[in-house]
């Protein structure tokens, strides 16, 4: 691996779906002699791209999920995250954001800028990710390359900037001209693979001095020297040019656009030596974590070999060989053979086998240093887990992980599903820390849980594509809890008398509301209460907590103080006191207002500004609670926090609402009371539930 | 209990009368650049927050965070007026009341009466109390604002919305024979409420303009604060 990381770019390709993302990674792969051969995405020959790993994908001409691939091109390391373009993946697409440096966009030249364009650009301006533009299917009929451009300007606000000129489209797309060198460039070969230098067709010389002298306009704002030498017309070298667009594209005040077709091969090795031109190396980009050891402090992760090791694992797979973690190491180097701290559960680890891949193929190293992409073999971790060097206590990501805040049960459709449903749910549990799963006792269903119902969607489908695991899903529902609101005194006796020994327990005391979930506190004096039974009265009232008295929702944020009691010298036992606790704190919680609390979710839409006013509507006809509204650019933001339970089938209505033009994203942000109406209707449902059941 | 203590001792209430701000159409607060008619607005709207109203504030020149910082400083300003209230209770208050409010921020180009229609419009759907009034915070009174102001008093009749706006005068321009500031001068018709606030000595000096026979009243505020000096 190259160890001069000026010299390395980790980029991901990203773009709607059908713009051709996978055969344009599929050509580059190509031409940097990683395969020999080129396979259509669709193709005829049944083989597919290489790039699309899973069988479904090939089938359907989509990729799912993320593979990395490397590639070498004039002497510089390339990392290649080949990120999902469907909409329901996104959260693949986020995580692989956060290990790229730069990101290829690929437009189509017929169809634009489209919703999904906006969406992962979006995604993009959140992770801070620099990017240039790639206009793709320049031989589609139809194709306008400078339109696309002007909608990256307008749509996205993006300042986008021609780089080339198409020699002529669609069907007579030939070759590119670079406003750069001033050259033209055409692709001979069976598969584009000579890249041929000539003049620029006399007809095309006007075009291109002007659109050169517009991209230097716009370069020269980053560069002194190129403004200098534009000004007293001294000469303009190509270095000069390059520098300054490279400046205002890593610091994403420019997009530079380029163009091609990838299918009919045509200027993709200028594409690649764009990459390593204007995205950044990993020495661009600074990286942060959080200091474990120091109250979650941020330090600076340097790109450097001999310092302590920092890595992110940001995708696993299953391979026949076990489980592969793919990571990317932002400092130090991870040699085979080093001992690691997973620093999200303590556990040390050894690193294995390590491996470079390139999609289905791998290739044996003996160290990823920092900058660089890998994956490492027999680790078992989850995703999003961060490996360090012993010495120290760092973590990329937060630490807090959320409770799930919506269940769904699924019952697999025949046995096979069954199998197939539990190796599912045990692989996605460890990829993602906010999806679980149980078993509910009393129905015998299988419930998975997580952040909303997009999340759990997401799943159920992958279960069905990944693991052929068909099944039928319940409805959604959210995880209210229950707790109490004022202090109410109790004071309980258990007694039976039933032959033999009987059962004795007295307990008197308070319950009111707290922060915690469940506070205990012990005030009994003169042994009124023996100790042995103190513990006994705390399992007691720590049972009532887990499904509340009123409608079974589990109870949160109550302090039980025990102030006196009573025994029995031959009937008191571990039992009755347990017993008396129950009866004690639903004595106690019935008398202390209960009320039922609902998740609130941090909701933020994103919408073209025309909508801001509807979309702050429908937020307004779901309980929500608007925060503000702000327009950036082109997009509108919206803040609102709006009750979980409103937000079921919220996506299908906000794009319906919107033209599929805006998006949304939710997550937890507190739990609230919920309104008296509401809360009569929840314990309603509830109990016609409970004599549905009981039929 | 503590809600009324409050609008008590709010300066609007002394000013312009809590009850009397959301009668009429338009109502204005002028001032030169830098002397408060920002706070005063939120002042205005607070009164209304108080008294278990909803109120929209849109903006021009303010994101959204400091519209939302503007209101939770105004609200401590007032607290703190009054000087004897337990900060929990005055905590707890403002986080029932301030999910009454919605600050939107525009930008001069964008903003448009169409989209704060659409959105009051989905309250009338919802069965939502309507918001009381409106702060327009912004708005170029030096160039021709007539359809603007159109726009606006189409929503007032459709809505029963109140609106305020800010208008800002120049230190140079003269005042017309009425003592009204050339901005207001132009649609003076248009407004039954205008307070004018000017710089004297070193307090804040709010002269009512326009409010039916309360012209020409003055009072006195703190620059810091916006709160009436006794």
């Amino acid at each position: 691996m190259i160890r001069d990381l000026k010299r390395v770019r980790n980029i991901g390709i990203s773009a709607h779906i059908d713009s051709g993302k996978t055969t344009l990674t599929e050509r580059i792969l190509f031409y940097t002699d990683k395969i020999h051969q080129i396979n259509e995405v669709r193709g005829k020959d049944g083989v597919g791209a290489v790039m699309d790993s899973m069988e479904l994908e090939r089938e359907r001409g989509i990729t799912i999920a993320s593979a990395a691939t490397h590639c070498e091109w004039n002497n510089h390391d390339v990392n290649i995250i080949d990120t999902p373009g469907h909409v329901d993946f996104t959260v693949e697409v986020e995580r692989s954001l956060r290990v790229l440096d730069g990101v290829v966009l690929i437009l189509c030249s017929v169809s634009g800028v489209q919703s999904q364009s906006i969406t992962v650009d979006q995604q993009m301006k959140r992770y801070e990710v620099p990017c240039i533009a790639f206009v793709n299917k320049c031989d589609r009929s139809g194709a306008n390359p400078v339109k696309v451009s002007i909608q990256l300007k307008e749509k996205l606000g993006h300042n986008s900037v021609m780089m080339q000129l198409p020699i002529g489209l669609e069907d007579k797309h030939e070759g590119i001209i670079d406003l750069v060198t001033m050259k033209a460039y055409y692709f001979e070969g069976d598969n584009g693979e000579n890249m041929v230098e000539k003049e620029i067709p006399q007809d095309l010389l006007e075009d291109a001095e002007n659109a050169r002298e517009e991209m230097l306009d716009e370069a020269s704002l980053f560069s002194e020297e190129l403004t200098d030498a534009l000004l007293e017309e001294g000469e303009i070298t190509t270095e000069m040019i390059m520098a300054a667009v490279r400046t205002g594209t890593i610091s994403r005040q420019m997009t530079p656009v380029f163009l091609g077709s990838a299918y009919k091969n045509k200027a993709v090795q200028p594409l690649l030596n764009a990459v390593l031109n204007y995205l950044p190396s990993p020495l661009d980009i600074e990286n942060v974590a959080i200091d474990l050891d120091n109250s979650e402090e941020t330090v600076a992760l340097e790109s450097v070999f001999d310092k302590p090791s920092v890595a992110l694992a940001f995708k696993l797979e299953d391979g026949q060989y076990g489980q592969l973690t793919y990571i990317r190491v932002y400092q130090g180097c991870i040699n085979k053979g080093d001992t690691l701290i997973n620093s999200r559960d303590g556990r040390k680890l050894k690193a294995g086998r390590l491996i470079r891949m390139h999609s289905s193929q791998m290739e044996e190293v003996d160290a990823i240093p920092a900058g660089h992409i890998g994956a490492m073999f027999g680790v078992d971790c989850a995703s999003g887990d961060t490996f360090v060097s012993p010495q120290i206590n760092y973590s990329m990501i937060a630490m807090h992980i959320m409770e799930p805040v919506i269940s769904l049960s699924i019952v697999p459709k025949d046995n096979k599903a069954q199998i197939n449903m539990s190796k599912a749910l045990n692989r996605f549990t460890k990829e993602d820390p906010t999806f679980k799963t149980y078993v509910d006792h009393e129905t015998g269903d299988t419930i998975i849980q997580g952040m909303g119902e997009l999340h759990l969607e997401v799943y159920v489908e992958r279960m069905k594509r990944e693991y052929g695991a068909e099944v039928e899903t319940g409805k959604p529902r959210v995880a209210y809890r229950e707790t109490i609101t004022r202090k109410a005194p109790f004071s309980y006796t258990h007694k039976k008398q039933t032959g033999g020994s009987g059962q004795f327990g007295r307990v008197i005391g308070f319950i009111e509301p707290c922060e915690e979930e469940f506070e205990f506190v012990n005030k009994v004096t003169g042994g009124k209460i023996p100790t042995q039974f103190i513990s006994s009265c705390e399992k007691g009232f720590l049972a009532c907590m887990a499904k509340g008295p009123n409608l079974e929702f589990p109870v949160t944020g109550i302090k039980v103080t025990l102030e006196d009691g009573g025994y029995h010298a031959v009937d008191s036992s571990e039992m009755a006191f347990q017993a008396a606790a129950r009866g004690g704190f639903l004595e106690g919680y019935a008398k202390a207002k209960p009320v039922i609390m609902e998740p609130i979710m941090k909701v933020v839409i994103e919408t073209p500004n025309e909508f801001q006013g509807s979309c702050m509507g429908l937020i307004n006809q779901r309980r929500g609670i608007i925060q503000g509204s702000q327009e950036e650019g082109v997009m509108s933001v919206v803040e609102s926090q709006v009750p979980l339970s409103e937000m079921f089938g919220f996506s299908t209505v906000l794009r319906s609402g919107t033209q599929g033009k805006a998006q949304f994203t939710m997550e937890f942000s507190s739990y609230k009371q919920v309104p008296m109406s509401v809360a009569e209707e929840i314990s309603k449902k509830k109990a016609d539930e409970k004599a549905a059941k009981n039929k | 209990m503590l809600k009324k203590d409050l609008i008590l001792k709010s300066p609007i209430e002394k000013a312009i009368g809590s009850e009397n701000i959301t009668k009429g159409q338009f109502g204005a607060v002028l001032s030169r650049a830098g002397v408060g008619k920002t706070s005063f607005l939120v002042q205005i709207a607070l009164t209304q927050l108080l008294a278990d109203q909803k109120i929209l504030h849109v903006s021009l020149d303010d994101p959204m965070d400091k519209i939302n910082l503007r209101y939770d400083e105004a609200y401590t300003n007032l607290v703190d007026y009054i000087g004897y209230v337990d900060p929990q209770k005055a905590v707890r208050l403002w986080d029932d009341i301030s999910p009454n409010k919605v600050g939107i921020s525009y930008t001069e180009s964008t903003f448009n009466t169409d989209k704060i229609r659409d959105y009051l419009k989905s309250f009338k759907k919802a069965d939502l109390a309507l918001p009381t009034i409106m702060v327009v915070d912004g708005l170029n009174f030096d160039e021709d604002l007539s359809s603007t102001l159109e726009d606006l008093k189409a929503l007032n009749e459709e809505f029963s919305i109140f609106i305020w706006l800010s208008m800002k005068s120049h230190r140079e321009e003269a005042l017309s024979e009425e003592g009204f500031p050339v901005q207001l001068e132009a649609h003076k018709d248009q407004f039954e409420k205008a307070v004018f606030l000017q710089p004297v000595e070193d307090k804040i000096e709010a002269v009512i303009l326009k409010d039916g026979d309360k012209i020409d009243q003055k009072y006195k505020l703190d620059p810091a604060t916006m709160m009436l000096v006794e």
